[in-house]
């Protein structure tokens, strides 16, 4: 039995993969059917895998049929765009065609990556980048591009499983009846695999109604993510942030997560744009609904399994002209952070001092071991923590003290304004309040629900349509008890969450100030202060670590602990895992200087530091 | 016919005391026990392994830990539900009417969790937030609130009754008995599990509320001069018919433990209005002193209040406004009671008049308050006159840490003088005995007031050195 099922399946594979439905990366537009869309009045018709004319703008499918030339372009790839001619039958329980998660996915990502080329990212960015990297992931994890799909691969194993166990009926009837939904009519005539099949059949077919809507969302199991590289919705994501880093853009990660979040990137109930044929069901709305946010740092982890599972070779070098390069990023944050631009002479000398600038540590490469995630922004915040620590010492009393000194200064001459730290930080907190209680309130208004009604299975059917009516009804009512309360439009998308003005009262511009009243007087680098405090340097374990600052938040000064508040704000990332970072940062700044036995003391003084910048 | 709005909002207190006795607060509780331990059990565990067992403890205080410390990631879902949970209430709170509709909305979406649980628990909160909503909002009008109560049934048929009584009490108090009168009719046909005792009982109630209310009505309409005519006769049978009606079933409620203030306020009206006192005397002792209902101030203050009304001795006025004291010191009765206790001749009463004022004015809402200070001022100056001055060094000894700041700060002294001037000489008189003429506040008010009041002051500070108790 197991010879003739193998033998079944390499007969049954040529047609197997019928993919993109929904031409994900542009492709070309068909010059033979010039007539304007009944729907919409475009010009833009696509040819359906049925060979159809459809209306790329308003999914509208026509009567007229393509002409099947065999000069078509799609002929020398005849093997990946396999048309199936009526082969996808409409399913039970109206459920539209027969669809595959990667399909689904793939209409995710070429949303995605459209919101991402509208923010301006360079235009190779969806055709050539991530259009390849999705290519070569299907084909690695053999769903499409391959001789062998993977169901095949499954089934045969499943089928070797199910004829050596005596007990067929336990082994539950999802890999049968795929089987016999897949080969309905061409395996009718083969009494032998079938057979098995059919004395399941009236079970397994029930089963695989309530299972899922794609065809392959029932074998979908979290168990066998790490194996085989299962498709989730952090995953767009994670390719979206991979392609912008092999194009060295300058959406980092944290900001390409804020963008998603703020609704600038679909990604929250996306989705309810799937067209009509594409019915939601079962397992697969646990696949593509998602309830939160991904972290900066399972974004990362996916980024660099993608990538390993890819085998990508080295990606692009970071050299000092990138975006990504520290020495540039801390340009852009010291803006958004209304800090001096004199600092960044500083943030120079760390950067060279820490190494942090060099290519070899700052390029992503997969195949080095172990791998090292590689947060630029995160880093790039962590340096400007380390200078200002270097600069205002941050212990609740320099900078203070100093602030005082240039508040006098200030008061009495004329010209450039000296910076002085307890104005910023009054400006800051204020800006940094006030943008908290805006975030919250957008977080208080997110809408996760998505506008159709999805379900599990036909049973909570009713119970899902009546509550989704009743919150309609519900939202209805009090919509019109709100009436006209104005509300904020949303935002166009930048890249900085603050914004400062020389000219404006309330918020008011740092940039230009100097930092006279933090130097020497004779020198023109040397700084006045010539301590540094940093906590133990001991490097621990990262499976047992869950984060320092909570212990030693109390410890630490105000000052530093508002700069990271305020960076973490900015990043949208655990104030925690900044400090660590920054931690980071320090041990390489210091590591000359760091005794081999760190002593347990927490504040340690490291005197003379300054000079050797 | 409209509810004055403080007996409305004593009404809703009411209601909450006593779905206490339906149980459902304790469900409500255990929920709240059950998810308490549910999240911190290795808290909880520890605690308990390291002491002995049987030593009851109280439980942790996790629920007021930040979440994220909690252990578990919360879903960005849940995470938007806190914290719109969290503005709806601070709107509220701040009357911001429009706010509040407009997060509502939003908080609508989670009658879509999936989880079984926290369902239940916020069905609850939808129907008590859309309901405070709807209820102040300046643009709901009876429609909404009808609608938004139909569906609130629909989908938390555990609160159906809650649901229906509170919903005909809302009609009631709008003035639309009909309509009560068939939620009252619907709360009657819903059948639940084992509720039905109960249930039948909370509903008889309320209709005799109802027909308290249709009497009320009856009795308004009847004209004062017709009383012998053949209409007005009827007119009365058809009240009398009503006064049966809602005596019964009101006497029957407010039998069963519970809170039951609207309730015993009108059962006493009806039997007053048919001289049946001693029925209505019986029947609020029983509400005030029975040990199975809950404490409940109120039961003393209609007590005392039926009792003057009817010019019951001083001795029983007195018994029962000492009790009142004791429940709540703030009451405002206790000015009242202070006013009764001012018997010439009576040293003990004087001592008791000196401790009621002292804790009345430990409560900042007395702070300003011309009358009670007046009075202190009045009942030390007799203290004086009797010779007994170490009962006010007794009920000073433990307010001297902190009524300086409270009471007495130079501050206050200048800002009570420029609006209250009556207020800031008492508090400068009792400030002077207590702490000596060289206090901030006398010094201030000294200063101050020195060009309008002369001869009052000099005559104050003449009295304080003779009297004063600083040491």
């Amino acid at each position: 039995m197991f010879l003739r099922k193998t033998f079944k399946h390499t007969q049954s594979h040529s047609r197997y993969k019928v993919l993109l439905v929904f031409y994900l990366f542009t492709p070309p537009p068909q010059r033979d059917y010039r007539e304007p869309c009944a729907q919409c009045s475009e010009v833009t018709w696509g040819i359906t895998d049925e060979g159809k004319f459809y209306c790329r703008s308003c999914h509208n499918v026509i009567e007229k049929t393509k002409e099947v030339t065999t000069a078509d372009s799609f002929t020398a790839n005849a093997r990946i765009f396999s048309i199936s001619k009526g082969l996808r039958k409409k399913t039970k329980l109206e459920q539209g065609r027969e669809w595959y998660l990667c399909e689904g996915f793939q209409f995710i990502l070429k949303l995605q990556a459209d919101a991402i080329q509208a923010l301006g990212v360079c235009p190779q960015f969806k055709d050539e980048i991530l259009c390849s990297f999705w290519r070569r992931y299907l084909q690695k994890s053999r769903q499409a591009y391959t001789k062998k799909p993977l169901e095949d691969m499954m089934r045969i194993r499943k089928a070797s499983e199910s004829s050596q166990s005596s007990d067929s009926q336990s082994l539950g009837g999802w890999s049968s009846s795929s089987e016999s939904e897949l080969d309905e009519g061409q395996s009718d005539k083969n009494s032998g695999p079938a057979s098995t099949s059919r004395s399941r059949s009236p079970l397994s077919d029930d089963f695989t109604s309530v299972c899922s809507g794609s065809v392959d969302g029932r074998l979908h199991r979290p168990q066998r993510q790490r194996a085989r590289m299962l498709l989730s919705m952090p995953m767009t994501l994670a390719f979206c942030s991979m392609s912008l880093l092999w194009l060295r853009e300058s959406i980092t990660l944290s900001e390409l997560l804020r963008f998603a979040a703020e609704g600038h990137i679909p990604y929250i109930n996306v989705y309810q744009s799937f067209p009509e044929e594409l019915k939601l069901y079962g397992k697969d709305t646990h696949i593509f609904r998602v309830d939160s946010f991904p972290s900066c740092e399972s974004i990362q982890q996916h980024i660099y399994k993608i990538a390993a599972f890819l085998d990508l070779p080295r990606f692009p070098e970071i050299t000092e002209n990138c975006v990504l390069h520290p020495n540039i990023l801390c340009i852009k944050y010291l803006m958004e952070a209304n800090l001096p631009d004199e600092i960044h002479s500083y943030i120079w000398r760390v950067v060279k001092r820490t190494g942090m600038g060099e290519e070899a540590s700052l390029t992503f490469d997969p195949l080095a071991k172990p791998a090292i995630p590689i947060n630029y922004d995160i880093k790039a915040a962590s340096i400007i923590i380390v200078t200002l620590k270097l600069i205002f010492k941050l212990d609740d009393e320099f900078e203070w003290s100093l602030s005082n000194d240039a508040e006098s200064v200030n008061r009495n001459k004329e010209g450039v304004e000296i910076f002085n730290f307890r104005k910023w930080y009054k400006t800051m907190k204020l800006a940094l309040d006030k943008a908290n209680e805006g975030v919250e309130e957008d977080v208080a208004r997110y809408m996760w629900q998505c506008k159709k009604p999805i379900f599990y299975s036909s049973k909570t059917r009713s119970v899902v349509v009546k509550k989704k009516r009743m919150v309609v009804n519900l939202q209805q009512q009090f919509k019109k008890l709100t009436g006209s309360v104005p509300r904020t439009p949303q935002q166009p998308p930048s890249s900085f969450q603050f914004t400062w003005d020389e000219e404006s009262q309330d918020k008011p511009c740092f940039h230009g100030h100097s930092l006279r009243a933090f130097l020497k007087k004779s020198a023109v680098y040397e700084l006045l202060n010539t301590g540094y405090w940093h906590t133990a340097l001991k490097q621990c374990r990262k499976e047992y670590c869950k984060g320092h600052l909570h212990l030693e938040e109390p410890h630490l000064p105000r000052s530093y602990i508002f700069i990271l508040n305020l960076f973490s704000f900015m990043l949208k990332v655990d104030s925690a895992l900044l400090h660590a970072e920054v931690h980071e940062t320090e041990r390489l700044l210091l590591k000359a200087k760091a005794p081999t036995t760190p002593s347990g003391k927490r504040r340690r003084r490291v005197l003379h530091l300054i000079p050797c910048l | 016919m409209r509810l004055h709005p403080k007996n409305r909002a004593c009404v809703i207190s009411h209601t909450w005391g006593r779905y206490s006795q339906s149980g459902v607060m304790d469900d409500l509780y255990e929920e709240l026990l059950a998810t308490a331990e549910q999240e911190a059990p290795e808290r909880y565990d520890q605690q308990t392994s390291i002491l002995q067992p049987g030593f009851p403890l109280p439980l942790p205080p996790k629920l007021q830990l930040p979440h994220s410390r909690r252990g578990r990631k919360e879903s960005g879902f849940h995470k938007t539900e806190r914290i719109c949970l969290r503005q709806i209430h601070k709107a509220l709170f701040q009357h911001q009417w429009h706010k509040a509709s407009a997060l509502m909305t939003n908080y609508f979406q989670n009658i879509e969790d999936k989880s079984y649980r926290r369902q239940r628990s916020s069905y609850e909160r939808f129907w008590r937030l859309g309901t405070e909503i709807l209820r102040h909002h300046p643009r709901s009008k009876i429609d909404d609130f009808n609608s938004f109560l139909d569906r609130m049934k629909n989908i938390g048929v555990k609160n159906y009754l809650k649901i229906c009584l509170e919903h005909s009490f809302h009609l009631l108090s709008n003035g639309m008995l009909e309509d009560a009168n068939r939620q009252l009719s619907l709360a009657e046909s819903w059948r639940c599990r084992d509720t039905c005792a109960t249930q039948q009982q909370m509903i008889q109630g309320y209709r005799g509320l109802l027909d308290y209310y249709t009497w009320v009505q009856k009795s308004d309409a009847l004209p004062e001069t017709e009383k012998y005519d053949y209409t007005a006769a009827t007119a009365k049978q058809d009240m009398q018919s009503y006064f049966r009606q809602a005596s019964v079933n009101l006497s029957a409620i407010i039998k069963q433990p519970g809170v039951w203030d609207p309730f015993v306020l009108s059962y006493v009206n009806l039997l007053e209005f048919y001289d049946d006192h001693d029925a209505a005397l019986h029947m609020l002792n029983d509400y005030a002193y029975d040990n199975k209902f809950p404490p409940n101030p109120n039961a003393h203050v209609y007590l005392y209040q039926f009792l003057k009304r009817h010019q019951a001795p001083w001795r029983k006025l007195v018994k029962v406004l000492r009790i009142l004291q004791l429940l709540v010191p703030s009451h405002e009765l206790m000015l009242e009671f202070c006013s009764l206790l001012a018997v010439p001749d009576k040293r003990k009463y004087h001592h008791e008049a000196l401790k009621v004022l002292f804790s009345l004015l430990d409560y900042s809402s007395w702070k300003d308050n011309p009358d009670a200070w007046n009075s202190l001022e009045k009942t030390i100056q007799l203290v004086f006159k009797v010779g007994a001055s170490a009962w006010i060094k007794d009920e000073w000894a433990s307010r001297k840490g902190w009524w300086p700041a409270f009471h007495f700060s130079a501050y206050q002294a200048k800002k009570t003088l420029a609006e209250n001037a009556p207020v800031a000489y008492s508090k400068a008189f009792v400030a002077g005995l207590l702490l000596g003429k060289e206090c901030k506040y006398f010094k201030t008010i000294y200063k101050g007031g020195r060009k309008k009041r002369p001869e009052m002051l000099k005559e104050m500070k003449k009295y304080i050195a003779n009297h004063s108790l600083a040491e």
